[in-house]
């Protein structure tokens, strides 16, 4: 159920079909919070029954962390391509960060900072990889050449799981600790600004970016 | 006995230190369930190659196990699992409490029906975690022992060499009703005891006191005796795991001892060591282990003896497959037999090479062939082709 959704975001992500202004407008920026109220689900865990004792220490994921960004976004904004590089950590047999968003061509350095080995792979449609085992102090690499959500985990830790939302446009914002986002220099325009949270869309709203450009406050509220 | 002992004083002085505290309480999600079907299906294993304790072919059977952990407190967990195979009756396989009195030390207690502390195989939970089909000949292939019933002569032991799935012995309930065999280390039940395990990485050893033994784990004692098992763990660097595991019990049942005739008598002991390596780096895994079990009888002078190697291998060859083989030997010891001497069973050797697809992340199916030669029996070589579907949440 779930699951069945994240292909739509893809899909959406790469339309592009916004109603923004001509040029000359000065952007603006759309910020806001989102309060994560629900309960977040149990972690995707299988019973220990073949252990011999208590499993190690290990961190919670962060599950609260949201990403919100426009649905659709000025056809211009699908030709930028950063391609930056970030970092995926493990540790304490956790992805951190739960929730990462990045825009087509970067790349993502998962290091390793446990004393295990972690295996970090993905089967999603959006990009299919394994990276193998690899121990504490190294990291290996990938690039998300195309849009969409990437679920990724560990093969030696069925617990451990992660989001890469891969977006084709810059318009996407990640929450803080207090689920505050802010989006800049957004063209001024109609949209529709989406919240998503741990696997799903969670609400959706349509904003409008004035021509003078300035500050449009939108907020979610997750259930 | 007495290394036993000393193995677990030694690892346990080495591991007195202190531990990292176990994972904390997650709130509200205190429980977690799982659930795996399995279903292998193959052609008819004429030679009964593949044959389990429960008289089902390990290469055609479906599972369901349900499986569930309750963390009641911070050092108290609750553990589970119930399996139903072949939709048969649904037994209990795993039932105990898990207890870390310390929470700064790595000392953990567990009681009721436990995972088994020796070797390595047998610990293997889910059916992903056995990249081939078949199990490994020490832990499934059925020998020509049985724990109620008991051979009067060598020529008795002889003429049930390599008929393991249906074996028929003049002492104790085996003439009447014949019945499978013992495999070395029984991987489809688990024994029921108290086990302790200390230290933590890089050295952790475990003790277990069960009813059963290796070969004939059981709820109920029905011999008065029980089993003592060790297991010591080294990891030296991060991917390599080293395991030395030795254990001693009784696996005849009452019922042979008072069926035994006037002037014999013996506790058909089994005393089993073993070692095992695994070492993994990138994409692949190799795994080894070396179990050799003594079993001791009434009626016969000299202990049977066994020796099982394994060894497997598996590779990642693009993301969602991988590629694995497995190759096996059981060997025994030699008896006097009417023609000279003979082993007591007939020595097998296997062959498993196969490949696994994970279409999506709860799912996984495999396929496999499987050459199995044994030195003896009605059927000394066979080969088969068998599948297997895995789906898990």
């Amino acid at each position: 159920m779930k699951m069945a959704r994240l292909p739509m975001l893809a899909l959406a992500v790469a339309a592009g079909a916004a109603t923004p202004r001509p040029a000359r407008a000065a952007a603006g920026s759309i910020r806001g919070r989102v309060e994560v109220t629900r309960e977040p689900p149990a972690p995707d865990a299988r019973p220990t029954v073949g252990e011999l004792g208590m499993p190690a220490a290990r961190d919670v994921p962060n599950r609260r962390r949201s990403v919100v960004y426009l649905e659709a976004a000025p056809q211009g904004a699908f030709e930028e391509h950063e391609r930056g590089r970030t970092v995926m950590d493990q540790r304490n047999e956790t992805f951190v960060p739960y929730v990462l968003a990045v825009g087509v061509g970067t790349t993502v350095d998962f290091t390793n900072s446990d004393r295990t080995y972690h295996n970090v792979f993905s089967l999603s449609k959006a990009k299919r990889f394994d990276l193998g085992r690899y121990a504490r102090g190294q990291s290996k690499s990938v690039r998300f050449d195309r849009p969409g959500v990437v679920r990724v985990f560990c093969e030696i830790h069925s617990h451990m799981s992660a989001f890469i939302l891969v977006f084709a446009h810059r318009f996407f914002a990640t929450t803080d600790g207090e689920g505050r986002y802010r989006i800049d220099n957004v063209p001024p325009g109609t949209y529709t600004i989406v919240a998503w949270n741990d696997g799903e869309t969670r609400g959706s709203r349509s904003v409008r970016v004035g021509d003078e450009g300035g500050v449009v406050e939108q907020d979610f509220v997750v259930r | 006995m007495r290394p036993l002992v000393l193995l677990v004083a030694a690892v346990a002085a080495a591991a007195a230190a202190e531990a990292a505290p176990a994972e904390p309480p997650r709130g509200p999600h205190r429980l977690v369930v799982g659930a795996e079907l399995s279903a292998a299906v193959g052609p008819h294993d004429g030679g009964f190659f593949n044959y389990t304790s429960y008289e089902e072919s390990a290469q055609r059977l479906a599972r369901l196990s349900l499986t569930a952990e309750w963390r009641v407190s911070e050092p108290v967990a609750l553990l589970g699992e119930v399996r139903d195979e072949n939709l048969g009756r649904p037994r209990v396989y795993a039932l105990y409490a898990r207890v870390r009195p310390w929470r700064e030390r790595a000392f953990d207690l567990q009681a009721g029906l436990i995972p088994p502390v020796f070797g390595a195989f047998a610990r293997r939970r889910y059916g992903g975690d056995n990249p081939l089909i078949g199990y490994p000949l020490l832990y499934q292939y059925l020998t020509s022992l049985r724990p109620d019933a008991a051979p009067g002569s060598a020529g008795d032991l002889i003429a049930n060499r390599g008929g393991g799935w249906r074996v028929r012995y003049p002492l104790g309930w085996g003439d009447a009703y014949p019945s499978p065999g013992l495999p070395v280390v029984n991987a489809l039940r688990w024994d029921a005891g108290v086990q302790v395990r200390i230290g933590s990485e890089p050295v952790e050893a475990s003790a277990a006191l069960t009813q059963g033994t290796l070969s004939s784990p059981r709820v109920r004692d029905d011999n008065s005796g029980k089993q003592l098992s060790v297991r010591a763990v080294w990891k030296p660097v991060t991917g390599l795991v080293l395991g030395a595991s030795g254990a001693r019990g009784e696996y005849l049942s009452r019922s042979v001892r008072q069926a035994l005739p006037e002037g014999r008598s013996g506790r058909g002991l089994q005393q089993a060591w073993g070692a095992d390596l695994e070492y993994s780096r990138d994409r692949w895994i190799v795994r080894s282990e070396a179990i050799w079990s003594r079993w001791d009888t009434p009626a016969l002078a000299r202990a049977l003896q066994a020796l099982g190697l394994t060894g497997e291998v598996r590779c990642k060859l693009v993301p969602g497959l991988y590629g694995a083989a497995r190759i096996d030997h059981l060997g025994f010891s030699r008896i006097d037999g009417p023609g000279g001497p003979v082993s007591w069973d007939a020595p097998v050797w296997r062959g498993e090479a196969g490949a696994g697809y994970t279409p999506f992340r709860h799912a996984l199916a495999k396929v496999s062939y499987q050459r199995n030669w044994r030195n003896g029996g009605r059927v000394q070589e066979l080969g088969l082709a068998i599948g297997q579907l895995v789906l898990w949440f």
